[in-house]
């Protein structure tokens, strides 16, 4: 398959590209920094929820990024990804609708909402794959 | 819809790319429109008519339009 050439296609895939490494390095020193500052046990309790919240504004710096990028493709590459979000918020949205149901009556184990997010980008970039296959 | 996209295209020797480059989208896109995939936004549709200087009705025509013709 031909590779794109237009130029701002390629520019905004490589400025999403260096805008998402930048908010992945900050994550990760986030997650790391906030894991180590918990450990210290006379962190008050406002420590506590500054360091648990801090991974929370690099994901906002991918959130960005991805508007930024969403804003620079075209009319169907961003049918694809607004498609895909709406799969990915429908299957998130049940799924874990039903999970709580089985949850609370079946007895089935507890799953922490942290996982909520990662299942939701999972699944998006999941769908976005298979649509794209579908208008090869 | 149906589209002469791809005849029109040939007509000039463009390659999917190339037309894509005039049009500002991706090759993707312009391979989607032309297999009849994705219809183009009224916009698109006027950008690639002015492309090919014709008409919009020249390359773009209804399912039930081109089939009455046929």
């Amino acid at each position: 398959m031909p590779r794109e050439t237009s130029p701002k296609i390629i520019s905004n895939g490589r400025r999403y590209m260096g805008n998402m490494a930048v908010a992945s390095v900050l994550y990760t020193a986030a997650v790391f920094g906030g894991a180590f500052a918990i450990r210290d046990e006379s962190l008050p309790q406002w420590g506590v929820i500054l360091a648990a919240l801090a991974p929370l504004i690099p994901a906002l710096l991918m959130l960005r990024a991805y508007v930024i990028f969403l804003n620079g493709v075209d009319e169907f590459q961003r049918r694809i990804q607004t498609d895909a979000m709406l799969i990915s918020a429908a299957v998130v949205g049940f799924g874990s609708f039903a999970y709580g149901f089985l949850e609370e009556w079946a007895g089935f184990p507890h799953l922490p909402l942290i996982w909520v997010f990662p299942a939701l980008i999972g699944i998006w970039g999941l769908a976005a794959c298979v649509l794209r296959l579908r208008y090869k | 819809m149906r589209n002469r996209l791809k005849v029109l295209r040939a007509e000039r020797n463009w390659s999917q790319a190339d037309l894509a480059e005039k049009l500002d989208v991706s090759r993707q896109s312009v391979n989607a429109i032309e297999t009849g995939k994705y219809d183009p936004s009224l916009p698109l549709a006027f950008k690639i008519a002015a492309v090919f200087g014709l008409p919009i009705e020249q390359i773009f025509s209804a399912d039930e339009a081109a089939q009455a013709a046929e």
